[in-house]
């Protein structure tokens, strides 16, 4: 038997529900406007839904771009972004949590100061860096720039901070290295934290769309947000087609960001009862 | 828009050190001088190879791309390549980027208001080099469109896409109440008459359909000033001499926006905002009866909208000053001189290619661009789109019976971008009633000088 709902529990179901209806809206309309022509969009008042549902806009985006490649590239890179940050980062951290040398504040506020520095001033030396390196047209080029993360590095440090000193005297007794040390305990620990730099890391790679631009010159090496560029009209917007463009490129992050919720509740709570 | 204008303003100041080095302009002198020896030798074989950059997205893209097969396919020297590098502000960003270290193609497509930012780089081989060199005909080219990008009369780059301004009007709502659709509104005060009149409420009150609904964009009250006869920057709008102020700040400049915000006081003009695109929204949807826009979006409402569309003369003064006219916009194409000799004379080849009238007319049909050359009016597929569209005819004849001179040649300075920015953000604080417009034009005039100014002395010839 089902107990029924308690007011309480009710009230904040309904409330969540609004919320995640408004938060969620956007996505929602970009949806039901990629299934709508061109006037049906143009009628006032906006209709939320589509009166005759198709899918010309979507076969429209697959005419007019290739964005199987784009995906597939801007996927390549996001990981390899990814992977280079969490390897990065989790050492960086790891010598600014455990590791007692001179100068660890120091260079600590160093680095975390380079979070003040505006992405465009650093992009006319990056390029020119990616340029003599002959990294134009490039994975390399695309990703490597990004494989360090300051944000990532003190995230991953105030949660490698939250681990008992204890243990890693423990594991100094027992001779771990300090790699062992790092691979075994630390990582599984704060893998949480680590999850969140790497989806934090993957979408903002992602969804960048001034450097993919500056540094690639074929249409082999652009990136999804590249792509969607290429489907505006610089006098008439087609809506229609923009919305199926950005759901093709919205879908596989979303079902990555489910898949990689999983992992972080069970990170989460991994460890949770024994204590 | 608004951000990527800022990021371009940016770039701009970042780089007008790099311009400033990059050596001074592009042979300052006189009218009469011949210009070619700029250009490589007659002799030089064209290149196998050279890059475009364009920033044309969509439809026009498809349509850019055709031009290039048929070029590549016309003839064995040399193969063009086009790419497609964002907006045409993320264009002239990365063009600046590539400069500082040598990567910019042999070919690039910059906006209208990109042009004296160009010349000031001094890494541009003037279109009137190559024209003077090959006593290239330009008889038969648009004379308010070529005009536009000339610089002390010296054509600068090759004029590609090419519109104007004009009104559009919905017949339907016309007719309903009781307007002749012939005979659209000309001046200030018929065009208010007249959204008074196509102005509706329902019985609530609530306006729901306005008569006038232009969107709060720099370039429309750039054409305003020109209908107007006046300048917008002196110097000859920038255009005999380096501009050195903002000059709109006068009668002309007042009567507009008097007019725009009695309009919106009154109930029958509509505001989207600084947002062409809600803009040409609000008229599809018949939420306002007329508005003002690019002739480029004509097909897209003639496609979009479930009313017949109409096309009038731009708006202008009651006393419809006889200097008064519009101006064009679009962009051009210029030669890089950082490229050797032999991808700039390909890259002169394409351009001749991209003149020609059959080229220029299956241009017009597919993107709703004018013709660059009278003659593409003659060619099968712009007689087709005539036909199609004879609205489209408005916007011609509009453009060929503007007088020309320096008001409807259009202001030229190296900081437009951001003049346009401001002048939006101008607009919108009188729109607003933040401001009263004598002092809005006064303010946004200091701070753009003061602009023009730092410009100036980073680039100096």
């Amino acid at each position: 038997m089902r107990r029924p709902l308690r007011p309480r529990t009710a009230g904040a179901y309904a409330l969540l529900g609004v919320t995640a209806v408004l938060i969620a809206f956007p996505l929602l309309l970009a949806l039901s406007y990629s299934f709508m022509g061109a006037s049906e969009i143009a009628t006032f008042p906006p209709p939320l839904f589509p009166k005759a549902p198709n899918l010309d806009n979507y076969a429209a985006v697959l005419a007019s771009i290739p964005i199987g490649r784009y995906l597939l590239n801007s996927f390549i890179v996001s990981t390899a972004v990814v992977i280079g940050q969490l390897l990065t980062a989790s050492f960086a951290a790891y010598a600014f949590a455990f590791l007692v040398f001179r100068g660890r504040n120091l260079l600590f506020f160093v680095f975390l100061s380079t979070l003040m520095i505006p992405w465009e001033a650093t992009i006319i030396p990056n390029y020119m860096t990616i340029r003599s390196l002959g990294w134009l047209d490039s994975y390399q080029g695309l990703a490597v720039p990004f494989m360090a993360t300051a944000f990532g590095t003190f995230l991953l440090r105030q949660a490698f901070l939250q681990i008992p000193r204890e243990l890693w005297d423990s594991a100094r007794i027992d001779g771990a290295s300090s790699l062992r040390f790092l691979r075994t305990m630390v990582i599984p620990l704060a893998r949480p934290a680590l999850g969140t730099v790497a989806i934090y890391g993957f979408l903002s790679t992602y969804n960048q769309y001034f450097w993919p631009l500056l540094i690639t010159n074929q249409t082999l090496m652009r990136t999804t947000q590249v792509g969607i560029a290429q489907l505006r009209d610089e006098e008439t917007l087609r809506w229609g087609l923009i919305m199926a463009g950005v759901i093709m490129v919205a879908v596989p992050t979303l079902a990555l960001l489910v898949l990689g919720q999983r992992q972080l509740i069970r990170g989460l709570t991994a460890g949770a009862v024994k204590g | 828009m608004e951000g990527t204008m800022r990021k371009f303003a940016a770039f701009a100041l970042a780089l007008s050190v790099v311009a400033a080095c990059g050596g001074g302009g592009t042979g300052g002198g006189g009218g009469t001088t011949d210009e070619s020896a700029q250009a490589p030798g007659k002799d030089v074989k064209p290149a196998a190879k050279i890059v475009w950059w364009h920033a044309m997205s969509g439809v026009n893209g498809d349509a850019l791309n055709k031009i290039v097969d048929g070029f590549n396919k016309s003839q064995s020297n040399t193969k063009v390549e086009a790419v497609f590098q964002g907006t045409y502000d993320d264009l002239l960003a990365k063009l600046n980027t590539a400069l500082a270290s040598n990567a910019a193609p042999a070919l690039v497509q910059v906006y209208d208001i990109g042009q004296r930012y160009m010349y000031d780089s001094g890494q541009v081989v003037p279109m009137q080099a190559f024209i003077d060199r090959d006593k290239f005909d330009t008889a038969d080219f648009e004379p308010a469109v070529i005009n536009y990008y000339k610089y002390q009369d010296k054509l600068q780059s090759m004029p590609f896409n090419a519109s104007s301004a004009i009104l559009y009007f919905n017949k339907d709502a016309f007719k309903e109440v009781g307007l002749d659709p012939t005979k659209p509104p000309q001046t200030f005060t018929e065009v208010a008459d007249a959204a008074k009149k196509l102005t509706k409420k329902d019985a609530s009150g609530q306006t729901v359909r306005f008569g006038f609904g232009p969107s709060i964009y720099g370039w429309l009250f750039e054409q305003l000033l020109a209908t107007s006869a006046s300048p917008y920057a002196d110097n000859g709008n920038g255009r005999d001499n380096r501009a050195t102020k903002v000059v709109y700040n006068n009668a002309q400049g007042k009567a507009i926006l008097d007019w725009w915000k009695a309009g919106l006081d009154g109930g029958y003009f509509y505001n989207p905002g600084i947002d062409n695109n809600g803009a040409a929204n609000a008229f599809d949807a018949g939420k306002s009866a007329m508005y003002i826009e690019s002739t480029a979006r004509l097909r897209g409402h003639i496609n979009t909208a479930k009313f017949e569309v109409g096309t009038g003369l731009y708006p202008r003064p009651d006393a419809k000053p006889k200097d008064g006219g519009n101006i064009i916009g679009g962009a051009s194409l210029y030669i890089m001189k950082s490229r050797p000799v032999d991808e700039q004379q390909a890259a002169w080849e394409f351009v001749k290619y991209a003149m020609t009238p059959a080229v220029q007319a299956q241009w017009q049909a597919d993107t709703g661009y004018y013709p660059i050359r009278k003659s593409a009016y003659n060619e099968g597929p712009s007689k087709d789109w005539s036909t199609k569209y004879p609205q489209f005819l408005t916007a011609i004849n509009e453009i060929r019976d503007s007088p020309q001179n320096r008001f409807t040649n259009g202001a030229v300075l190296g900081v437009m971008p951001q003049a346009r920015a401001r002048t939006q953000k101008m607009i919108e604080s009188v729109l607003l009633g933040k401001e009263t417009s004598q002092a809005a034009l006064d303010s946004a005039v200091t701070e753009m000088n003061t602009q023009i100014d730092s410009y100036n002395k980073a680039n100096k010839p």
